[in-house]
């Protein structure tokens, strides 16, 4: 019996009045459909017993298909290669479904992202705040709802207030903090309240998505799909590739595309690169946080070779534009490959420099030991994903547990660290860099000749199709429901940052305030990928002109209300 | 006062940040004096779309792939109008990769401010064919010329010609069609 | 009338001078950067856009319009009695105990018109500028007085001419070295600039000031810097001995520009400390600094 057929016969078993329907369209993917009422216990069995990562949950409205709404929760098997969806149906004049928050933390977000663009509420959720829709957006408007066009301006609100908590018990003698929404060290925008006594951070909280693009609506209605990688790739500045080419295998596996093999070999080839690039990038920031602008600019120096690299082979420094369901656009070169390899080599040098003067750094050290700690408990009970949970001990790498693309091909060693602090992290980087830089030399000199682009035809409706990706930040999943007329019906994204986002206030607690950028930039955070952010809105040609007299008002009035 | 592991540890310390510094000033300035200083992109670089006007078939392939649908088509008075508007162009080259004739190109051109929105636009008109039957432009001339070019296969001994449902738009064609086959049922 | 000459230098060349020596350390900076960086003269520019900038007169209150003022002209006061050539402009028994107050007060104006903005940012920027003065003015006063021991009166003149004169000493060293360290906080320089001008909490105390006020912050903090680069080269390293007045000032603003180079260059390959690290190492220093007072003390 396969793994898969393990799981269902287990769950068959324990659950024999849940389970619906059962499918596993791929020998590592199994979908199941069960009963609304009975999540819960199932939710438990796969979480606690058979140690199930939750990855994403993807609401969908297909009231004018089939009646009714369909909320799934995707899980991974880490050490069994399976992905697992758990579907539930929720009838349109019902919405809600009982919440798992209590079983899976990590399900917090989920479930808030659900009822704000869905309006299916999470029963017994402890914290049913509104997540994604902006503050004025009107209550009963549920965005991804087909019967609300992707289009839609709400009504002018001028008076609104962020929902951040109020200081709880333990936290009544602190001064407030508020860090955002623009705040000029991280320079993304992001709001976090912190509740502080002198230096001391003794709570958190935080309200994002201020760059929340709707995305997801403007797929399902108005984008095709060889239109949406190069959505997909202006998701994140840093890991874009790999977003278009998860998306792009979300689709071949729901379509049942076969990818050539040398086009897998050039997307997990770039990926590494970019993957070079992002870690390379962060060591950068990291200085850059702790008020060390000298790494910055010196991090950013040795990756700078790369940006020129990626530049000859896509033709841009950083949206590649390279992916397509199907295969890659642009092909790799004798001559590029031998710049690669030379490019490489001259970074590998640089790079070993610049880690091994940083490693031996006793101030930098100071500053990152035992500061931003999350236990491996909360780790996984967060299900958060990439270095920071290797950094925590939680082993889990897409690359190895559920490999794509080439990777199966490749050796190379997950890094992993043990003691779970901003420093476990950055070695974490570090090692991810040097591992990348010799699985870029293997993926070279294994490059099989071929085509590059599958034949596609009509893409068939109403198949699933999940894709999952190592992105430099930690795991990235895209889920895909085709529909009819060549048209994607439902595309959800889950960028890495999304779970790490609700692990920082458990990396804040008993921190300072000093500490503050640097943890919330150990996670790595990508406010863009998480956000998926705002379309411009053609239609009204109507400029909306503000005297700087209005704005400076404005923005006094916000600085009042924030206080 | 200070142990002597301590100050060991200083030394050791104040020993990498020389190395520190010398990794710095080794690498000298590396920053380029652009703007001050032209700086071209590299070859096959994906910048500003064109269309050449010369070339263009108005076939619309690129406005239908287009991510950010910025390519707008449309017919007016005898004439068809490609319109590329690249103020929200994503420089995916999407065009230029699916148009047949090769009149969609990305330039390597990247610096594109400009004080005018209206700069943005580049637009190609072309003449459209009348059908024969009704009178309704359908195609423009060029392509109807490229497709009465093509239609025989070069290696055909004996030219074949163009059939008269060519110069005929979408509707009459079905008509025509439905009606000569109606005929030969008859004949039957 | 030598002092009277001295004195007017003395003002003109910190006014003048603190936004070259600030585009120096700049350029060093870039340099360490491996980048361009702006021209020497960028600081004057700075300044001169922060004059005419319109002030968002965000806060009203007097202590938050007054501060900036009295720190600057803390700091101009302080120039007076700083030793150019051996020469102290303002000087009289006891002037070494009045400078350290005069120097003191740049900081305490700071903080009072951090306190008065209202902004939390500005709390906790002068909470750790509080505690930072707590540690670091202790070490400039022991090295200070170590100095008075050994030349035997409280005249800064008397000071320098000990020093340059005097045999070498371990304890002047030992004050040499702690004063050095205490000048990078001193002069918010990274590893401890934690209290002003961070990013961490968007500028501190400064972050409610724009405009001409803010200009009249940032020219202040220059002119402490360059006037503090000037004590300690007059003070602790006046070697060599030269004999006309003008050439023994061009001596020290040679060393004051080597100075600034070697401060800025610390400033660059350090990241910064947390206060609570920043506090740890400057009670070492008042360790080490008075072991040079009681080296002193007893007359070595």
């Amino acid at each position: 019996m396969t793994t898969a057929e393990n799981v269902l016969s287990g769950i068959q078993e324990k659950f024999p009045a849940t389970l619906l329907k059962a499918q596993q369209p791929q020998t590592d993917r199994l979908y199941l459909t069960v009963k609304r009422e009975e999540i819960r216990p199932l939710t438990d069995y796969l979480f606690n017993t058979l140690h199930a990562r939750l990855i994403m949950s993807v609401g969908t409205d297909k009231t004018p298909i089939d009646g009714n709404y369909e909320v799934s929760y995707i899980y991974s098997l880490d050490s069994r290669n399976l992905i697992l969806l758990v579907k539930e149906l929720v009838p349109p004049n019902d919405p809600q479904v009982p919440s798992v928050t209590n079983i899976i933390p990590g399900a917090n977000w989920h479930e808030r992202e659900v009822y704000d663009l869905l309006g299916i509420k999470a029963e017994g959720h402890p914290d049913p705040r509104r997540l994604v829709v902006s503050d004025d957006w009107p209550e009963d408007v549920y965005p991804l709802r087909k019967d609300v066009p992707y289009n839609f301006r709400p009504p002018i609100v001028r008076e609104v207030k962020p929902p951040l908590r109020e200081p709880n018990e333990n936290e009544k003698k602190a001064t407030i903090l508020s860090v955002g929404p623009f705040f000029p060290t991280l320079e993304e925008p992001a709001y976090f309240r912190l509740f502080v006594e002198g230096e001391q951070i003794v709570g958190s909280d935080y309200r994002g998505f201020f760059a929340h693009r709707g995305i997801e609506k403007l797929t399902d209605t108005v984008l095709d799909y060889n239109q949406i990688p190069f959505m997909a790739e202006r998701i994140c500045g840093i890991c874009g590739f790999v977003h278009s080419a998860c998306y792009c295998m979300a689709v071949e596996q729901a379509a049942g595309i076969e990818v050539p093999p040398r086009a897998q070999y050039i997307r997990s080839i770039m990926m590494e690169l970019e993957r070079v690039h992002s870690h390379l990038l962060w060591l950068g920031l990291a200085g850059h946080y702790l008020g060390f602008d000298t790494v910055l600019m010196q991090a950013w120096r040795i990756r700078e070779p790369v940006m020129w690299l990626v530049e000859a082979i896509t033709g841009n420094r950083k949206t590649y534009g390279l992916n397509l369901p199907g295969g890659v656009r642009r092909d790799l070169t004798p001559e590029l490959c031998d710049q690669i390899l030379q490019t490489i080599e001259k970074m590998e040098k640089e790079t070993r420099e610049l880690v091994g003067a940083a490693v031996e750094d006793h101030t930098l050290k100071m500053r990152l030991e035992n500061v931003g700690r999350l236990s491996p408990e909360d780790a996984r009970k967060i299900c958060v994903v990439g270095p920071t949970a290797r950094a925590s001990g939680v082993d889990i790498d897409t690359r190895k547990d559920h490999p794509y693309c080439a990777f199966p091909e490749v050796k190379f060693k997950s890094a992993l660290q043990q003691s779970c602090d901003i420093w476990a992290r950055t070695l974490i980087r570090a090692e991810e860099t040097f591992t990348s830089f010799d699985l870029i030399r293997q993926l070279i000199a294994k490059l099989p000749p071929g085509e590059l682009m599958a034949n596609v035809g009509n893409i068939p409706p109403w198949r699933e199709g999940i894709g999952i990706a190592e992105a430099p930040r930690g795991e990235v999943a895209h889920y895909i429901l085709t529909g009819l007329d060549n048209r994607p019906y439902r595309w959800r994204v889950r960028a890495a940052t999304y779970p790490q986002l609700q692990a920082v206030p458990r990396m804040l607690e008993g921190m300072q305030v000093a500490d503050f950028p640097i943890i919330v930039g150990s996670i790595d955070p990508c406010f863009s990928c998480t956000e998926r952010v705002v379309t411009v809105d053609r239609a009204t040609k109507t400029p909306r002109i503000y005297t700087k007299k209005d704005l400076l008002a404005m923005s006094r009035q916000r600085t009042q209300a924030l206080r | 006062m200070r142990g002597e592991g301590a100050v060991r540890g200083e030394v050791g310390e104040m020993i990498s940040k020389i190395k520190e510094a010398l990794i710095c000033l080794r690498a000298g300035r590396v920053t380029f004096r652009y703007p001050l200083a032209p700086m071209p992109a590299p070859k096959r670089f994906r910048g500003r779309p064109t269309i050449d006007g010369s070339k263009c078939l108005g076939c619309g392939a690129c406005a239908s792939v287009c991510p950010p649908r910025m390519i707008s088509m449309h017919d007016a008075d005898r004439r068809r109008t490609v319109e590329l508007n690249y103020s929200r162009c994503t420089y995916c080259a999407r065009c230029q990769e699916i148009c047949p004739v090769g009149s969609m190109t990305c330039t390597e051109d990247f610096e594109l401010a400009t004080k005018g929105r209206e700069n943005y636009s580049v637009a190609v008109e072309l003449e459209m064919v009348p059908c024969r039957d009704c009178g309704t432009p359908f195609m423009t001339q060029r392509m109807l010329k490229k497709m009465i070019a093509e239609f025989c296969p070069p290696w055909m001994e004996k030219r074949l010609q163009a059939p008269e449902w060519f110069w005929l738009c979408p509707d009459c064609r079905i008509q025509s069609t439905g009606l000569t086959m109606e005929r030969n049922i008859r004949n039957e | 009338m030598q002092n009277l000459a001295v004195g007017v230098f003395n003002i003109l060349f910190v006014l003048l001078a603190a936004p070259l020596l600030d585009g120096v350390m700049r350029q060093v900076k870039a340099r360490i950067h491996s980048r361009q960086g702006p021209s020497i003269l960028q600081t004057y520019f700075d300044l001169g856009k922060l004059m005419v900038k319109e002030d968002q007169r965000a806060v009203n209150n007097t202590i938050f319009s007054l501060a900036p003022i009295v720190g600057f002209a803390a700091v101009l006061l302080a120039a007076l009695f700083i030793p150019m050539g051996g020469v102290v402009p303002l000087g009289f028994a006891g002037d070494a105990l009045v400078l350290l107050y005069v120097l003191t007060m740049g900081p305490i104006c700071l903080c009072l018109g951090g306190m008065a903005s209202g902004s939390p940012y500005a709390y906790v920027g002068v909470n750790r500028e509080i505690m930072m003065l707590m540690l670091v003015e202790p070490v400039i006063a022991i090295s200070l007085i170590a100095s008075a021991v050994k030349a035997h009166s409280l005249m800064l003149s008397d000071c320098v001419r000990q020093s340059l004169t005097g045999t070498p000493s371990s304890s002047l060293l030992i004050c040499a070295v702690a004063f050095f360290l205490a000048l990078q906080p001193e002069m918010a320089k990274i590893p401890f600039d934690l209290s002003e001008a961070e990013q961490e909490i968007m500028e501190g105390p400064l972050v409610e000031y724009s405009g001409r006020k803010l200009a009249l912050l940032k020219w202040s903090f220059y002119c402490k810097q360059i006037v503090l680069l000037t004590l300690f080269v007059e003070w602790f390293v006046p070697w060599p001995a030269v004999g006309s007045l003008p050439l023994r000032i061009v001596l020290t603003l040679v060393k004051v520009l080597f100075g600034a180079v070697l401060v800025e260059v610390i400033a660059q390959v350090f990241p910064r400390l947390k206060i609570a690290q920043s506090m740890r190492y400057f009670v070492s220093v008042i360790a080490f600094a008075l072991t040079g007072l009681m080296l002193a003390v007893i007359g070595l």
